[in-house]
């Protein structure tokens, strides 16, 4: 099928299955690499899209779903956006392989709750798994980007 | 390999006559369920039918003083209306505990209903809270008690021409609650899960994630918190999985069902 999406900013026409994820479509046809399958089940984040804005799982994302929608991945933010410099400057990361989803959920969740504190913060990305273990310095990112 | 076909009505009665002439196919709604039967290779169907384009189905809306969900209402616009928060409180809850943010960003009431996925959090609550389920063919519609709903692993009282369009659930004033038990802190799936309604002096405990359907016994609902927790204990005959054994299981049933309805007396 012919996929009309929206992606970080740009209006694409792509070639892609209907059985197959929008993770697998962002990464063939467009080389959005920071968009990663681990799991493949939902539960690890890693494959994080923003998608009209709310976070959803890439690699469960029917490709068809995103049709007439617009999707943002870490690459749409352009390097300068707060959360991704909050990461930078708290080192919350250390293999740095799950920090697009973080980034990407943490975004989401700064636009929808101003005030944060960090019970909000830890539920927010409790669906984002770090197997480094660098969950406080991420903690520590995000609230620091809020008050940014 | 063949691709599947991708069908996208545009309303409610094109939806309900290709559901009928299409049997093939698998409905998706949020697509989270599908999603990860077809990425996980366990799931090669001939055609979808997606719902996603079908306005009107999304409302979270209080009518005659009952709550009335559409199917496509996603978990996350349950989880977060101030509605449901103040007069279901413990609905809200069941729903704000399921998987990740991502993951109720999409899953809808229709589909976790309709997957009858045994590991699951808002069916149980359904059930205790005395919840109808509206399904929907060509000749018409029906109300379904939630507890007729699922009748096993993965299966439904569905007729093959149906599809879930609306789950009410009464109001007035009840206490309830939802407890999750997970057996790791990464899981998202419950290992045991309880719901419990007490209304109108009938109290009604439902214990989900166990077995096949939400397990519920009205004739053991009765008696003290710790007493009904043993028999429900002994009721169900737990499944085995990699959330718990059955033995580990029932012995967390005997718990979680006194908590909760220590919960709902406090």
């Amino acid at each position: 099928m012919k996929l009309r999406v929206r992606i970080n900013g740009a209006d694409h026409e792509l070639e892609a299955r209907t059985d197959e994820s929008i993770l697998d479509v962002v990464r063939r046809e467009l080389g959005l690499l920071s968009v990663r399958e681990t799991c493949g089940i939902g539960v690890c984040g890693a494959c994080t899209v923003l998608l009209d804005g709310e976070p959803v799982s890439g690699c469960l994302l029917l490709a068809p779903l995103a049709d007439g929608r617009e999707i943002t991945t870490v690459e749409g933010l352009g390097g300068d956006d707060p959360v991704q410099q909050a990461f930078s400057d708290a080192h919350a990361f250390q293999c740095g392989y799950c920090t697009p989803g973080m980034i990407l959920t943490a975004k989401r969740l700064l636009e929808e709750t101003p005030q944060l504190t960090e019970d909000d913060v830890r539920a927010a990305m409790s669906g984002n798994l770090c197997r480094c273990g660098s969950y406080v310095k991420i903690v520590e990112a995000v609230l620091q980007a809020a008050n940014a | 390999m063949h691709e599947p076909e991708w069908l996208a009505p545009a309303s409610l009665e094109e939806a309900l006559a290709l559901k009928a002439e299409r049997t093939d196919a698998t409905v998706v709604a949020g697509g989270t369920f599908v999603g990860i039967l077809v990425n996980q290779h366990l799931l090669a169907p001939t055609a979808f039918l997606s719902l996603g384009g079908i306005r009107g189905l999304r409302f979270v809306a209080e009518h005659e003083g009952e709550l009335r969900l559409g199917a496509l209402a996603t978990h996350r616009a349950v989880e977060l209306s101030p509605l449901v928060r103040e007069k279901w409180p413990a609905l809200a809850r069941a729903f704000s505990l399921v998987a990740s943010p991502r993951v109720r960003n999409r899953a809808t009431v229709g589909g976790v209903l309709g997957d009858a996925d045994y590991a699951s959090d808002p069916p149980s609550m359904f059930v205790a809270l005395g919840a109808r389920v509206v399904v929907q063919s060509r000749h018409g519609a029906r109300e379904i008690p939630a507890e007729e709903l699922i009748v096993g692993y993965y299966e439904t009282s569905l007729a093959p021409d149906e599809l879930i369009v609306e789950v009410i659930v009464p109001g007035g004033p009840h206490r309830a609650a939802y407890r999750k038990f997970r057996t790791r802190s990464h899981e998202d799936r419950p290992s045991v899960g309880v719901a419990a309604c007490a209304r109108d002096g009938g109290l009604r405990v439902v214990v989900g994630a166990v077995a096949g359907r939400p397990q519920y016994f009205p004739e053991l609902c009765t008696g003290e918190p710790a007493s009904i927790a043993q028999a429900y204990a002994e009721a169900i005959d737990p499944i085995g999985d990699i959330s718990g054994s059955s033995e580990y299981r029932r012995r967390v049933i005997a718990v979680e069902v006194r908590r909760a309805l220590e919960e709902i007396a406090a």
